[in-house]
């Protein structure tokens, strides 16, 4: 006598793809809010032999209409470096990095005093710049 | 005679979930890479409220306006500006030795100021910064 094997049922269950989709955009909501500078407006200058810092400890934005941001935050330039000091508190050399990112246009009167609040509450400056390809 | 209505299909076509996720997610990693991450590292000292005169007039001094640069006293186009701090800047050994005192006019944009801070940079010059401090006057 052959007993007929039983059929096994190999489908995936498409049902469980809503749900997926549903974890993912969560996901990637949250990763996007973390960067929580990314809604300012700026364009960033050019060079060449750019790199990426190694790490990230805060983040400094100078947009086009001149206003300064720490962290996502709108901030005056004469507490930004008080500021800075709590962010970075103790940490080591190498853990102190402070991305700046300024918009291309932006003239010394701005910047300047922002890259000396930096640099009195001894971040290590990480300008952030865009490749200039025809160099 | 009776005739039978065929029955309507009333659940979502849930295979088409899988390829709605895929898309959703090609468009946040797209969103999220869009963002320059890559720059240059600056070292600067820490500032000083009083700079040390004597010291800072052995210093080479470049001052910037909003598209010339001012070495010295000397307005130099860009491309002799790169080979004079080279040259200036070879015989120094010593780190004071090699301070730039970099001074910008209110005017000067940042892309400028980033093209000649990286020139000095690569020339191995150690930039500082000389600012005009503001004062308070009260006229009586």
């Amino acid at each position: 006598m052959i007993v007929k094997r039983r059929q096994m049922d190999a489908s995936v269950p498409a049902m469980a793809m809503g749900d997926i989709a549903f974890l993912l955009l969560i996901f990637f909501v949250i990763l996007a809010r973390a960067r929580d500078d990314s809604h300012l407006q700026w364009k960033p200058a050019t060079g060449v032999k750019l790199v990426r810092p190694a790490t990230m400890n805060a983040s400094v934005v100078i947009d086009k209409y001149n206003v300064t941001h720490l962290n996502g935050r709108e901030v005056p330039v004469s507490s930004l470096s008080e500021e800075l000091k709590v962010i970075l508190g103790e940490n080591a050399a190498g853990r102190r990095t402070v991305i700046l990112k300024v918009h291309h246009e932006v003239t010394a009167i701005y910047f300047e005093p922002v890259i000396e609040a930096i640099s009195e509450a001894g971040g290590e400056l990480h300008h952030i710049l865009e490749e200039d390809k025809q160099r | 005679m009776k005739l039978k209505r065929t029955k309507l299909l009333v659940e979502p076509p849930a295979s088409a979930t899988s390829d709605i996720a895929f898309i959703l997610i090609v468009f946040f990693l797209v969103c999220a890479s869009v963002e320059p991450d890559q720059g240059r590292a600056q070292t600067l000292p820490r500032s000083e409220p009083e700079p040390k005169k004597d010291k800072q007039s052995q210093n080479i001094e470049v001052e910037l306006t909003r598209d010339a640069v001012i070495m010295n006293g000397n307005p130099l186009p860009k491309e002799s500006f790169a080979k004079t701090i080279i040259l200036k800047l070879a015989d120094k050994t010593r780190d004071e030795d090699r301070i730039v005192a970099v001074k910008s006019r209110k005017e000067v944009p940042y892309s400028h100021w980033m093209d000649i801070t990286g020139i000095i940079e690569d020339a191995g010059g150690v930039i500082t910064l000389q600012l005009e401090e503001e004062q308070t006057v009260q006229v009586q």
